[in-house]
């Protein structure tokens, strides 16, 4: 089976106008349910329970098209493809004690997936292959079992760069010595710096900042990814974050992507708005969290994600646990075709308690 | 090095600190002195004298008076609970228990250390008002997670003893980080222990010992459902199935449907015909009774409650109903679907039978409360022996699943909290 991904892989990936990639993805999406309604036989069960059939699904716009809650992936092993083709089970990060995403991969839908990543990061990276710098330590690569999400996020940034150096040491202090060394030896190129988040603001710049040291990257490109939780505790939010890593570091180019292991090569990087931004091969859709409806531009609610992509199991459509907002398509101030988004946070985790959080007016 | 000397008779030297007094305090008696005043035999203190009534009229008073608490519907329910008229049924009820001719008189048991849930957040007063009304001074254990209604009834709580000192002098409302060893400090103090609070405190707490005169009752985990008429159900009127429905919107809803009681299964008893046409009616009637209420879903619970639904869906024959606002409804067709895993926040599965009885074949030990509607009351009496012997507790009308009974679990707290001294004349 070829995914249909690979109609769009020889056009730049946000030259379409929002109104021509809609009806592609509709197609190529609507096509994606219909051939894992075929061969998963679980897909099939949830379609039919949860959505009545394909026969009462609308298949006219992508959001009347069946979703699977991606928690799902952590309880239940979602298949469209004999055992015998599964080349690598990809699993999410989880703190100890959570169920982790299971995701079954085969060779189709990973060739795919790094082309379609290849394509997508090339538009914000460049296609040279530049020095880079992982703010991280490197036995986050060797600690497969604990560090599957940080470990597989960097390996997928690898192939944009050359030579990395592991700016962090095992106990997560800074190696200044070590990276100004490295960044000596790469005067006057373009590069690239890569880590999550959280990572990047507390060991990289508020590290920098207590030693009183100051990088000098005028052609620098950072990018990150990965929750904002813990900056908004400490009320950083996205500006605060590029200005201060533009003041320890001179970096001009900050830009931070959003993904997830359930849609690898569906990843959504930071346009020239500060937002984030869908590429052809994939959507967000906004929904009411709590009566699903589509939500127009400019309004919160829960993301739900669309790819292309996955032949091999049933990724193609997935509620996320995500809160965002569609800020419009096709935006004046930007190169790219395609939706402009934010990602506003997560939904917290339901505590079931107490009433105490579920007041009921009396009726009149 | 142990912080609570366990080996001396008295071993809540050091409690002071590990222990947070919630009421009646602050200031005054700490929980060490409190817990060795009230260890030396004292008075009999009559169950149901006229100052505990006087007690709990007042706690019933303020509780109504609280600008957030008088808007609470389950705290309404525990202060209509307290107030005298509903305190002398209870008391006839006690009464009839032993008939006074019969040599028995009735003392309490003594000291009760009350472990209350989490999940319920008006459960401890109900525990402790009982025991308080028997006689006996009182210990009860909080969570330290406490919700706005817990907080402002211990506020209550402080204002109401200033007044009432029978509450000050015979009670502490505590709270301590889970420690065995506070535990155990208290239950050597106590002559009852009861633990309300599922499977995972009864397990936790049970073996750690208790004085070899003292009583245990525990509340392990329960499950419980509903069972409706199909046929009863289409002949109601339009104003009794609104009435039906905001019955059930309070057994459902109420506590984030996560009480023992709330119910998280609905039988239907009828053809399939008569209970395709009642489920589909029965969850619009829900659903505005949801509106009527102006209840809001909160997003956590909707992601929480649909997760569960698909993963029902991706394992047994059901329809899942995504469309309500309000709340998940569930078809379910095969077994499977019939699972006592408990989801919470709004989700309700529909299941047809073609007759009562056979709720008696799908009760096990761990179902407790088994709300009914269109049933006759020979037909649920008829039902009771065999549900009661697979272990369901309480046979009860739409919309009394949360209402407290002094016989809870199949089990009579009046007993519990007291003793029965035989008198036998020469």
């Amino acid at each position: 089976v070829i995914s249909p991904a690979r109609e769009r892989l020889d056009q730049p990936p946000f030259s379409q106008p929002q109104a021509e990639k809609r009806a592609w993805l509709t197609t190529a999406v609507g096509a994606l349910t219909r051939h894992h309604y075929a061969h998963s036989s679980t897909y099939r069960d949830v379609v039919d329970r949860v959505f009545g059939g394909l026969d009462a699904v609308d298949f006219s716009c992508l959001e009347g098209l069946p979703f699977l809650p991606v928690s799902l992936f952590k309880t239940h092993a979602l298949k469209s493809v004999p055992d015998s083709d599964v080349l690598k089970v990809l699993t999410s990060s989880g703190t100890t004690g959570q169920a982790v995403s299971r995701v079954f991969v085969d060779a189709e839908t990973s060739q795919v997936q790094s082309a379609v990543l290849i394509r997508v990061a090339q538009q914000f990276l460049g296609r040279d292959r530049l020095p880079m710098v992982v703010l991280d330590h490197e036995d986050v690569l060797r600690d497969r079992a604990s560090y599957s999400a940080r470990g597989a996020g960097i390996l997928g940034m690898l192939q944009f760069g050359r030579q990395p150096f592991y700016a962090l040491r095992p106990d997560m202090s800074l190696d200044l010595d070590g990276l100004q060394a490295y960044l000596e030896r790469a005067r006057g190129q373009r590069v690239l710096l890569f880590g999550f988040t959280w990572m990047v603001w507390q060991h990289f710049a508020e590290a920098l900042a207590a030693r009183g040291a100051r990088l000098d990257l005028p052609q620098g490109v950072l990018v990150h990814s990965g929750g904002w939780k813990k900056l908004v505790d400490l009320q950083v939010g996205p500006e605060r974050f590029r200005e201060r890593l533009r003041e320890v570091t001179g970096i001009p180019s900050v830009i931070n992507f959003y993904g997830m292991v359930e849609q690898v090569g569906s990843i959504y990087f930071e346009d020239e708005l500060h937002h984030l931004h869908a590429p052809v091969f994939s959507e967000v859709i906004v929904r009411d969290p709590v009566t699903l409806a589509p939500l127009p531009d400019g309004e919160p609610g829960l993301i739900q994600v669309v790819s292309s992509l996955p032949v091999s199991y049933p990724g193609h459509s997935l509620l996320t646990e995500d809160l965002g907002v569609v800020r419009g398509a096709d935006l004046p101030g930007t190169s790219l075709c395609g939706r402009s988004f934010d990602i506003l946070g997560r939904v917290p985790r339901a505590e079931l308690r107490g009433c105490s959080d579920t007041f009921v007016a009396a009726p009149a | 090095v142990s912080r609570v000397n366990a080996s001396v008779a008295r071993p809540w030297a050091g409690l002071d600190a590990l222990v947070e007094p919630l009421a009646p305090g602050p200031g005054g008696e700490g929980v060490e002195a409190f817990l060795s005043r009230t260890l030396a035999p004292g008075a009999y203190a009559a169950p149901f004298a006229p100052a505990r009534l006087e007690a709990l009229r007042g706690l019933s008073e303020a509780l109504l008076a609280h600008p957030l608490l008088g808007r609470d519907p389950a705290t309404t329910a525990v202060a209509f609970w307290m107030r005298p008229a509903a305190i002398a049924k209870l008391r006839a009820s006690f009464d009839a228990r032993v008939p006074s001719a019969a040599g028995t008189v009735i003392v309490p048991v003594g000291r009760v250390f009350h472990l209350a849930p989490a999940n319920v957040d008006t459960m401890f007063v109900y525990s402790w008002a009982l025991s308080f009304l028997c006689g006996n001074a009182n210990v009860v254990r909080l969570s330290r997670e406490r919700g706005a209604v817990v907080e402002a009834i211990l506020e209550v709580l402080r204002g109401t003893a200033r007044s009432h000192p029978l509450i000050a002098d015979e009670n502490r409302f505590v709270t301590y980080e889970h420690d065995a060893e506070v535990t155990t400090a208290l239950s050597a103090w106590c002559s009852h222990r009861v633990i309300w609070g599922g499977d995972e405190a009864v397990a936790t707490i049970r073996p750690l010992p208790l004085p070899s005169h003292a009583s245990e009752r525990v509340f392990g985990s329960k499950f419980s459902y509903s069972v409706f008429a199909a046929p009863a159900y289409a002949a109601a009127s339009d104003a009794q199935r609104q009435q039906l429905a905001s019955a059930f919107f309070n057994d459902m809803f109420w506590f984030d449907q996560m009480a023992c009681s709330s119910p998280h299964l609905l039988f239907w008893v009828g053809d399939a015909a008569a209970t395709t046409a009642a489920v589909g009616a029965f969850e619009e009637a829900l659903e505005a009774e949801i509106v009527r209420r102006r209840f809001v879903t909160q997003a956590a619970s909707a992601v929480h409650r649909r997760a569960y639904a698909f993963e029902l869906a991706a394992d047994a024959d059901v329809r899942v109903r995504l469309g309500h606002p309000g709340f998940v409804g569930i078809e379910v067709r095969d077994e499977r679907g019939l699972e006592r895993t408990i989801c919470g926040g709004g989700l309700l599965r529909h299941a047809r039978l073609d007759r009562i009885e056979e709720v008696a074949g799908y009760a096990i030990e761990s179902d407790q409360t088994v709300t009914h509607f269109g049933f006759a009351a020979d037909a649920l009496t008829a039902l009771a022996p065999a549900l009661g012997a697979r272990g369901v507790d309480r046979l009860v009308p739409v919309g009394e699943a949360l209402a407290f009974d002094p016989v809870w679990d199949g089990f009579d707290l009046f007993a519990d909290f007291t003793r029965r001294i035989r008198v036998k004349p020469a």
